[in-house]
């Protein structure tokens, strides 16, 4: 399983995501896992898809072309620049 | 430069600390610390750092007081309006502690104020309070080049976020691995999306004690990212990772 976090207010878009999905090879980066996302929810993809939004997994911040194992905690994080 | 009867008695607090103590104290005193930002961030900052005898702090920001500042900056009053934010911080400040020295920099950051007080000295630390991407990329340039440890943080909404270098110890890992210094700037800022007042309190108290850990050599979370969600109250922290093409710390600026 990869197990999901959408921190802050993108946890706001994505009510209705179930946070647990079955690691497979077709979502095998968090690029993937973000597409993946977007096809079913369409106000999340536009929100995960904002420049600066950062991606972690397992409390690494990592590229959006890390490659996922199974049972990693992969986080969402979006922007935050205002002072 | 040591501590004088009215400094044994303004800080006594930290006098009685071990791990702070008559030594502690004279590294803060004998710091110079530039705040870049004296918005929602750069106001808990400044008050805090003045408060605990940091010796000079150097106060950048080109703006006014306008009346939409005052349900987070908490440095200036109704009355400010209209005023250099600066120059209404160091009053205030020097009202809280007049022991300490304040300069004012009433325009926007560059280069040149941020390589030092003066020709031959570089700032102790340098706390990043700004709103925008492009000051945030200068100030970490700057400070990577110069080994200044830098301290910035960010807030929108209900969220903030903190991130620290020693780039006076580490040579790997800046601002620019994590946000690529050509990122364009996120569509979501303070002026267009809204902030809640704590938040920045909570951010700028953090820098505040991070600056505070920086001065005294406590400080050992280079590149640590820390994220703050206050309407669930709850933390995230995680360590970013250098990255090996990035334009300002990558292997050929090494």
């Amino acid at each position: 399983m990869i197990n999901l976090l959408f921190f802050g207010r993108l946890g706001d878009c994505a009510l209705d995501v179930d946070k647990s999905i079955f690691y497979q090879d077709d979502l095998a980066t968090p690029l993937d896992v973000r597409d993946w996302l977007a096809k079913a929810h369409g106000d999340l993809g536009k929100a995960l898809s904002e420049p600066q939004v950062l991606v972690s997994v397992n409390k690494r911040v990592v590229k959006w072309d890390h490659p996922l194992a199974d049972n990693d905690e992969l986080a969402f994080l979006p922007p935050v620049t205002g002072g | 430069m040591s501590l004088n009867d009215d400094d044994f008695m303004r800080y006594s607090r930290h006098l009685l600390m071990d791990d702070i103590g008559e030594v502690g104290q004279e590294k803060l005193t004998q710091a110079k610390v530039l705040i870049v930002g004296l918005g929602g961030l750069g106001c808990p900052v400044a008050l805090y750092l003045a408060a605990a005898g940091v010796g000079q702090i150097d106060l950048c920001d080109p703006d006014r007081v306008d009346k939409t500042n005052l349900q987070r900056q908490v440095l200036y009053r109704t009355e400010d309006c209209g005023e250099l934010k600066v120059a209404c911080a160091k009053d205030r400040l020097h009202a809280l502690n007049s022991g300490i020295t304040i300069n004012v920099l009433a325009r926007e950051v560059d280069v040149d104020i941020l390589s030092g007080p003066s020709l031959t000295e570089a700032y102790t630390a340098i706390v990043d309070c700004t709103d925008n991407l492009a000051a945030r990329q200068l100030i970490n340039k700057t400070c990577y080049e110069q080994r200044i440890p830098l301290i910035s943080a960010a807030a929108v909404g209900w969220e903030g976020q903190l991130v620290a270098f020693d780039f006076r110890r580490y040579r790997q890992l800046c601002f620019s691995c994590i946000i690529d210094y050509k990122s364009t700037e996120p569509m979501m800022n303070c002026s267009n999306f809204g902030v809640v007042g704590p938040v920045l309190g909570v951010m700028g108290s953090l820098q505040s004690i991070t600056v505070m850990r920086m001065l005294l050599g406590f400080f050992e979370q280079h590149g640590e990212l820390q994220r703050y969600d206050g309407k669930r109250g709850q933390w995230l922290t995680m360590q970013c990772a250098s990255d090996t093409s990035c334009s300002i710390c990558g292997p050929t600026d090494r």
